[in-house]
């Protein structure tokens, strides 16, 4: 009786572990694939502006997916790496959509958004 | 008392958190997304003493840039005299340009100053007793002032307007407060209460009459809104029976593309 437990919780164990590693092993993959960018947008100050801002920036080559945090004027973009936009293009989308583009942060690692916290 | 005082402080400091929509029955000087770039329309109910009429205009704008906005006007109009039959049709349609003059960007808050020219034809038909239309040429030249922030959002328009044969210029201004009621998110379903003001100063006659102006706007998603004011004169100091008893608007905005 007592082997069946020890057999079933080294199971557990190895069966966790892998899981682990592979959750580990998309992430590394994905952000091997990936760039995320964060964009500061002076003069995002209500929900309802945000939306022509998002549909420009939807339309950028390689755009996997945007948050828009309209509390900070921060957006959020993630990014197939091969296809990563320049600072000045997405700078002047931000101006065509009516804004003041602050700074752009790209980064390896995702940002930690603060509904995330 | 105290327990008053502070449920009260943190009602408006609540209410103070968010942001809000685009004004009610002001101008907006933002033309971005539902905030100036949606397609209008809505319903309005007139009652006068005499008579109600009914508009519903479709007011269809675009953003040539983000800086530059044309866009027209098309009403029609129902009126119905006490005792008398519906007359309505078509009334005079209007043709707008809004130029960004100003613009002032911070985090989460915007200042910007548009001027506005309005250009109304006598479309509406006047050999109609009631008359549809006003039979004049009229022309609007204002400025939209507007400031918006996290905590609050101010609007205000005001413009002189001219009339061509003997009619009389008037002039016209509004100011909206807007305050949200729903967490200031995007995306995320909107509740906004609006307190509008809109007053209309006829020189020759000199009648002025100023409106107060509740109004509730609701966003269930990133491209319609709905909206509701009640209009109630709170000056109105014209010696003829027809005063305004009150008007109520129902109305919606979408983005098409």
């Amino acid at each position: 009786m007592k082997n069946i437990f020890k057999q079933t919780g080294v199971l557990v164990l190895i069966l966790l572990f892998s899981m682990a590693s592979i959750t580990t092993i998309n992430a590394q993959t994905n952000d091997q694939k990936l760039t995320y960018v964060k964009v500061e947008v002076k003069g995002l100050a209500c929900p309802f502006c945000a939306y022509g801002l998002e549909k420009k920036l939807k339309d950028l080559d390689g755009v996997e997916s945007i948050k828009i945090d309209v509390e900070e004027g921060l957006v959020y973009l993630t990014v197939f790496k091969s296809k990563k936009p320049l600072k000045e293009k997405l700078e002047k989308i931000v101006t065509d959509a009516g804004f003041t583009p602050s700074s752009i942060v790209f980064s390896k690692k995702s940002f930690t958004l603060k509904d995330e916290n | 008392m105290n327990r008053l005082i502070i449920i009260t402080l943190g009602v408006f400091s609540t209410l103070n958190v968010f942001a809000q929509g685009p004004p009610i029955t002001t101008e907006t000087p933002i033309m971005l997304g539902l905030e100036g770039n949606g397609i209008r329309t809505f319903g309005k109910f007139i009652s006068k003493e005499n008579a109600n009429i009914y508009v519903q205009p479709m007011a269809i704008p675009y953003n040539i840039t983000s800086k530059f906005q044309i866009g027209g006007i098309f009403p029609f109009k129902f009126i119905t005299p006490k005792g008398a039959e519906t007359t309505g049709g078509f009334a005079d349609m209007t043709v707008f340009a809004k130029y960004q003059l100003y613009k002032k960007d911070g985090k989460a808050k915007t200042f910007r100053i548009l001027g506005m020219v309005k250009q109304t034809f006598p479309t509406g038909k006047t050999s109609s007793s009631p008359a549809i239309g006003s039979g004049l040429y009229q022309t609007y030249v204002g400025l939209v002032i507007g400031k918006l922030t996290a905590k609050k959002g101010l609007y205000a328009d005001f413009g002189y307007n001219m009339t061509n044969k003997d009619s009389s210029d008037n002039f016209l201004y509004n100011f909206s407060l807007g305050v949200p009621l729903l967490p200031h998110k995007y995306p995320q379903k909107q509740l906004n209460t609006f307190l509008e003001f809109n007053g209309n100063y006829v020189f020759d006659s000199k009648v002025h009459t100023v409106f107060i102006s509740p109004g509730f706007q609701f966003i269930p998603g990133r491209r319609i809104l709905f909206e509701i004011s009640l209009q109630i004169p709170i000056v109105q100091n014209n010696s003829t029976t027809n005063k305004t008893n009150y008007m109520v608007l129902l109305g919606t905005r979408f983005l098409i593309n």
